[in-house]
């Protein structure tokens, strides 16, 4: 599996793709800053969404919203920050493709966010379906909260482990 | 006066508490940036939905006095989380995040946006009941809205900018 990501790296790596993100990175002033906000405002409307639609199933957050409603109405700013974040990570991927696709902990981010959209997509779906969809059986009601609960804990996971990136020496090469 | 509070040596006094040396020498400081991170995204995406809300984009159908009971105590909840992750990272480098431009700003903002804050929930507390459930509220209000929306944005960059100037 790894090898697959040294190709894609290799691949990248002295190609236009990488010209064009490392031009953009060193040439426009404080552009680093502004896509990392980028970035972070687009996890700001993931938090927004999908977590508080998460929140909302385990009945934590938000008792007077219907989750067929919050579906309709917050879902779309999930597709879209996706979208802005693929577009500003892309940035830093490009332009240093060893630093993320040789690196354990962006793998690791890889391994939470792939399932947390796959899960997030599936419970919007089903959401979909009707008003009580969740609702309807006890056991609908144990499902959709373990569900959340996972999609809660694989959006913090890919949050947490795209920000120990960075620091992958701190966990593989302890002091 | 301001320029001499922020050269004296008691931030110096602060890097070198114990507590200081324990979090920046070790996985504390990516763990307590992480939770930063996460916390300050869960601020700003409650916060924002009140803010669209505000301005008449989005939510349109709860009255604002809902959205606010149900979303604020997350929106203050983030906050704390943010604050004290917040100061054990600002501890480690105290001497140098207070003369770093952008730290300033980033105090500046959040102070502003405080400011907002208390503006909208005294001043326009008349206007926010008079408006709870219309779907476009009045200018003052809206202006609120996107004064704190533009404001957090704000503080979020010059949070992130911190990074790339000590």
């Amino acid at each position: 599996m790894d090898a697959v990501f040294l190709t894609l790296a290799e691949a990248i790596d002295g190609g236009a793709l990488q010209a064009g993100a490392l031009w953009a990175l060193r040439s426009i002033p404080g552009f680093p800053p502004i896509i990392q906000t980028v970035h972070i405002l687009g996890i700001a409307a993931i938090m927004g969404s999908v977590v508080m639609i998460n929140l909302r199933m385990l009945g934590l957050a938000l008792p007077s919203q219907q989750l067929f409603e919050m579906n309709t109405r917050l879902m779309p700013w999930l597709w879209w920050a996706l979208l802005a974040n693929a577009v500003s990570g892309g940035f830093f991927l490009f332009a240093r493709p060893f630093r993320y696709l040789d690196n354990p902990v962006f793998l690791w981010k890889l391994a939470f966010l792939l399932p947390a959209i796959a899960l997030s997509f599936l419970v919007y779906r089903i959401s979909l379906r009707s008003e009580d969809i969740w609702s309807r059986t006890a056991a609908r009601r144990i499902t959709s909260k373990l569900a959340a609960l996972l999609s809660l804990g694989l959006w913090i996971m890919t949050a947490m482990a795209g920000r120990w990136i960075a620091y992958a020496e701190y966990l593989y090469y302890p002091a | 006066m301001l320029e001499e509070l922020l050269k004296a040596p008691f931030w110096i006094d602060i890097e070198n508490w114990p507590l200081s040396w324990e979090i920046g020498g070790t996985s504390w400081f990516p763990f307590l940036e992480s939770i930063h991170v996460i916390a300050a995204a869960l601020l700003v995406g409650a916060i924002a939905t009140i803010d669209l809300r505000l301005l008449g984009v989005g939510a349109v159908r709860y009255p604002l006095s809902t959205l606010g009971r149900e979303i604020l105590p997350w929106v203050w909840g983030a906050f704390m989380v943010a604050t004290i992750t917040g100061l054990g990272m600002f501890i480690t480098r105290a001497a140098s995040h207070v003369v770093n431009p952008a730290f300033q700003w980033k105090i500046f903002l959040l102070a502003l946006a405080g400011i907002n804050m208390l503006h909208l929930h005294r001043s326009l507390s008349t206007l926010l009941q008079a408006d709870d459930t219309r779907s476009k509220p009045h200018l003052r209000l809206r202006l609120a809205g996107l004064a704190s929306l533009l404001l957090w944005c704000g503080v979020m960059l010059a949070g992130r900018w911190v990074g790339h100037i000590v």
